[in-house]
């Protein structure tokens, strides 16, 4: 958005009395976003200023390990940069654009370090009890497992080896004998119903 | 264009499908603005889920990292949504009106900041004006002598700067202006003659103009 757009978009004829405390918060994401998708420097700084924990613990939550998930934080937003139409503003808030951009790119790399260790001759039985290690996991997070727990079971499933075991549909659709078809839309009806749990907002 | 993403869109925000329908769901969102806000409602969904693990803290070094990606020479070029005769007539405006000094100085990033805001520097080139510079900071306000409209321009910014009309005791907030590239600019339609305009980073006063009528 231009300055002169923002400046349209408060709709103030007059200007309006603000503190110097409070002026830079209502602004402050609009303004992230669209610097963000017009490449602005600043405002990938401002990105990774505002929202590094969140990238940097979903990677690590993933690959399980601190060099790995700052390559992955590192590659995912070298490749939002470097790509000209990566963001757009209809795309949606920077911070959860960026957070999936680094959890795929970890998820990426935990199936291509998993493919090689099936290489190197790993047991094959070694993939269930890691998933199962991962879903326990979810202790720590007391309201996204209670929020799961009020899913049925149909969407439960299919929605925690999606985000807990980083199963693809195809993955999870053999494991639970299910057609592929009914997983995906399970999966993303109980992806909407949890956010809606979890106070999330469209 | 290829169908729709639907449920494809969950499954690509939670990382659920093959690395080829990944790459198709985001060919298809580029260039379908319902799917993009579809994918986006699915995003939102995630971070809500990835807002309740634990935060860790990154590690300092990974900051470092991160902005020495941020390299000029590696700034990609976006898709053209103007029209070429109107960015050419928008360039010309821009150069004939801004001061010598600030055109001597223009880079690709001043060109963009021109281009943006082509239409505040339209209305600086039909009307009658006067220019001048803030103390404090390399910026400059012009102003229609009747106070019916300002703009500001700031130099050497990489971050947003609020400006500020200090009277009767009081900060008012005018607006933001918002850098592209190393350039930031605002215009202010405005019916009432301001004698003073204050620039403001971080709630700390950083540039100040006084305006004559």
């Amino acid at each position: 958005m231009t300055a002169l757009a923002h400046w349209d978009h408060q709709g103030l004829a007059r200007p309006v009395r603000r503190t110097t405390l409070r002026m830079q918060a209502p602004h402050d994401d609009e303004a992230l976003a669209s610097a963000f998708a017009s490449k602005e420097r600043w405002a990938f700084e401002e990105a990774y200023r505002r929202f590094g924990a969140l990238l940097y613990s979903t990677a690590y939550h993933v690959l399980g390990n601190a060099e790995d998930a700052q390559d992955a934080v590192h590659d995912a937003l070298a490749r939002v940069w470097r790509s000209p139409d990566s963001y757009e503003r209809s795309r949606g808030a920077v911070r959860s654009f960026l957070a999936v951009c680094v959890r795929n790119e970890a998820i990426t790399r935990l199936r291509s370090k998993q493919r090689r260790a099936r290489l190197h001759e790993r047991v094959a039985a070694e993939p269930q009890e890691h998933d199962e290690l991962r879903i326990v996991d979810v202790v720590e997070h007391d309201r996204l497992r209670a929020a799961m727990q009020r899913l049925p079971e149909e969407q439960r499933k299919p929605l925690e080896l999606a985000y807990f075991a980083q199963k693809t549909h195809v993955e999870i659709a053999q494991q639970l004998d299910i057609p592929l078809g009914t997983i995906k839309s399970r999966i993303a009806l109980g992806l909407r119903k949890l956010s809606g749990a979890l106070g999330g907002t469209r | 264009m290829s169908a729709h993403i639907g449920d494809d869109a969950a499954l690509y925000a939670l990382g659920a499908l093959e690395p080829q329908e990944m790459t198709a769901v985001e060919a298809h969102a580029a260039s379908c603005v319902a799917c993009r806000r579809l994918l986006a409602n699915a995003e939102n969904d995630v971070a809500t889920m990835l807002a309740t693990q634990e935060q860790l803290e990154p590690p300092a070094a990974l900051a470092e990292r991160v902005f020495a990606t941020l390299d000029p020479s590696e700034q990609p070029q976006r898709r053209a949504t103007r029209p070429m005769w109107y960015t050419v007539l928008a360039a010309a405006v821009a150069i004939a009106v801004l001061p010598t000094a600030y055109v001597y100085r223009q880079n690709v990033a001043m060109h963009q900041a021109m281009l943006a805001d082509a239409d505040a520097m339209a209305r600086v080139a039909a009307n009658p004006h006067r220019s001048v510079a803030f103390a404090g900071r390399d910026a400059r306000v012009m102003y229609a002598p009747d106070g019916s409209w300002y703009v500001v321009v700031i130099r050497g910014v990489h971050a947003p700067l609020h400006v500020m009309w200090p009277h009767d005791g009081e900060q008012t907030m005018l607006g933001t202006a918002v850098p592209h590239g190393d350039v930031a600019l605002l215009y202010l339609p405005k019916s009432h003659r301001m004698d003073q305009l204050a620039l403001v980073e971080g709630g700390r006063v950083v540039g100040q103009a006084q305006l004559v009528f």
